[in-house]
């Protein structure tokens, strides 16, 4: 997706003052010609580090995943680990193919409820955030708040949750949207605050509206920051759907984690399937992120590495 | 060639350069009276503008020169109304710099490109000029085709599609200068729109900005603290002093139209940019 800053055909020194080799705007690095120097290699070359590097990209993370996975299986037949204590991973697989019924409807219910909070939260946090931007008293009044949402564990209040909201999805979303809330307040803070100030000022010479400034300069200003925030949410978001789960509902996976956590001996399966299928789903949900993130922010620095 | 300074020919200064430049009512675009800034932070002041009077005629290349500190800059974002003077009065064409800046009579080019990273080159020059359509009234930017012509004149047409990150430093400061020239504002403010560029890519920049300048019949106010630069685009230097921030002399450019690089070396030349130094050297604090 990224290129590097072009030659100026019009003004970069090397570009006229170097006078054994010409440059060709129709054309790239075949074009040049350069004595002693052998572009049909470097190109090569340049091909062979672009195919190491897709490797190291693609290929590094799924051989740290498989290589995690086998020794994992590789302990359990050393060590003689009881399956009541910890299944091989080959047989938690075997397990959710068995009874792939149960893992889809209790994973949909989870996913949706994470999905829930996380927009609930970042169209929260937006609403918040641009007000803090704006106003450094709102800012100041709400930070505390911000800070004690973040340091008191949701574990200690979510029983006080579903007392206010009842048994069922209504409180599951508020402990989710309030786990996911404050990452997305600090970042989008920080984001529609890190707008080029020159760039605010000339929009202000033209005498542009705050809401059009916002539309068209501080929102897409923001979106690095709120993709950072997004990728931390994403794992908080199933944090606190499944503890929402675990106080006030009957389905999903938290669910099935808790039921199994009752009886471990005959539900052992059950409760490492979920794990499996729980960071099965966080891992596509961040997979899914990244993807948006380079198509969206392909202009951004983050994504020129 | 006509020099004045303020400190100490101030009788006579009324009546050969007071910054009026012999200027009729009718020819003057940007009148400043009287104008004085006062910065204040923790209780300090600093006197960025003392008594600043200065009348730009109409389609008019006026240079403000002068050390880091002396107020050029303070200056030109008072005309352009994105500060208020603490006392006296700027009038642009019979309207407040306000109001001027609400019938966008600006055109703003800044030290740094500030273009906007997810906008390619072609969106850039028109971001000013679409960025609040809604708002009805003011001054109408240039259609496409004159834009796409400005595109052109200053070597990008190949790179329209092209993003600021694969630019160079001086291919991005002319997507800057198209996107001021590009708003068709009759008031051009530019704050040392050159000054990280390099030297080549500098004197470069300098040519096409006359060329356009030449083309769009602009009035422009160029800060800068480079000599030879003020000196080659200018009709008038004004030169400014610091602590207080003032005018302390006013030259015209004695150098004909259209200007072309072969006058750099002419004595005229070094005549100004030899005077020039001088007096910022004698009000230099």
């Amino acid at each position: 997706m990224s290129r590097e800053p072009v030659m100026d055909p019009v003004t970069d020194m090397s570009a006229d003052a170097v006078t054994d080799r010409t440059v060709s705007t129709e054309g790239g690095l075949e074009h040049l010609a350069v004595q002693g120097v052998d572009i049909a290699e470097l190109l090569a070359a340049d091909n062979r580090r672009a195919r190491q590097q897709a490797l190291l990209r693609f290929g590094a993370p799924v051989i740290g995943v498989v290589a995690f996975f086998a020794a994992w299986q590789l302990a359990i037949v050393i060590f003689d680990i009881p399956r009541y204590q910890l299944p091989a991973p080959w047989d938690i697989v075997k397990h959710i193919a068995g009874d792939p019924g149960f893992y889809i409807r209790n994973g949909r219910v989870t996913a949706w409820e994470a999905f829930l909070g996380f927009s609930v939260a970042l169209v929260l946090a937006l609403i918040g955030g641009t007000l803090m931007a704006h106003s450094p008293f709102i800012e100041r009044a709400s930070l505390p708040l911000a800070v004690l949402i973040q340091v008191t564990p949701i574990i200690a209040y979510a029983p006080a949750i579903v007392i206010w909201f009842g048994f069922g999805l209504k409180s599951i979303l508020v402990i989710t949207s309030l786990v996911c809330f404050v990452p997305f307040l600090v970042n989008s803070v920080a984001g529609l605050r890190s707008v080029d100030p020159n760039l605010l000022e000339l929009a202000r010479s033209v005498d542009a509206r705050k809401r059009v400034i916002f539309w068209r300069l501080r929102l897409p200003s923001s979106l690095p920051f709120l993709f950072s925030a997004a990728r931390i949410a994403v794992g908080l978001a199933l944090i606190g759907a499944v503890l929402g789960e675990f106080f006030g509902s009957r389905e999903g996976l938290g669910y099935a984690i808790k039921t199994a956590q009752a009886r471990p001996i005959q539900l052992i399966d059950q409760l490492w399937g979920s794990i499996f299928v729980l960071g099965l789903m966080g891992g596509v949900a961040t997979l899914l992120i990244g993807a948006l993130e380079r198509v969206l922010l392909h202009w951004h620095s983050s994504q020129r590495l | 060639m006509m020099s004045t300074t303020m400190d100490d020919t101030a009788h006579r200064a009324s009546q050969v350069d007071d910054g009026r430049g012999g200027a009729t009512s009718a020819s003057v675009h940007v009148s400043i009276c009287d104008v004085h800034k006062v910065f204040r932070r923790r209780g300090q002041t600093v006197e960025a503008l003392r008594s600043v009077n200065l009348d730009i005629r109409r389609g008019e290349f006026i240079s403000l020169l002068g050390p880091s500190g002396c107020g050029k800059s303070t200056l030109l974002r008072v005309i352009g109304g994105l500060t208020g003077p603490d006392a006296g009065t700027v009038d642009i064409g019979g309207e407040s710099p306000t109001d001027a800046r609400k019938s966008k009579q600006f055109g703003l080019v800044p030290q740094t490109p500030a273009l906007v990273p997810w906008a390619t080159v072609e969106r850039n020059v028109r971001f000013l000029s679409t960025l609040d359509q809604r708002r009805e009234g003011g001054h109408a930017p240039l259609s496409d085709a004159e834009i796409d012509d400005l595109i052109e004149t200053v070597g990008l047409g190949k790179f329209r599609k092209s993003y600021p990150h694969e630019l160079s430093g001086g291919m991005q400061q002319r997507v800057s200068l198209v996107r001021g020239f590009a708003l068709g504002a009759p008031i051009l403010l530019m704050d040392e729109p050159f000054a990280a560029l390099d030297e080549i890519t500098r004197a470069d920049m300098r040519y096409l900005l006359l060329e356009l300048w030449q083309r769009t019949g602009t009035t422009v106010v160029f800060v800068t603290h480079s000599i030879t630069e003020a000196v080659i685009l200018s009709d008038r230097v004004v030169v400014m002093a610091a602590r207080p921030g003032r005018i302390a002399a006013v030259e015209s450019i004695a150098l004909g139209r259209p200007r072309v690089p072969t006058m750099e070396d002419s004595p005229e030349f070094h005549e100004h940019v030899r005077v020039l130094r001088s007096q910022l050297q004698d009000h230099h604090a």
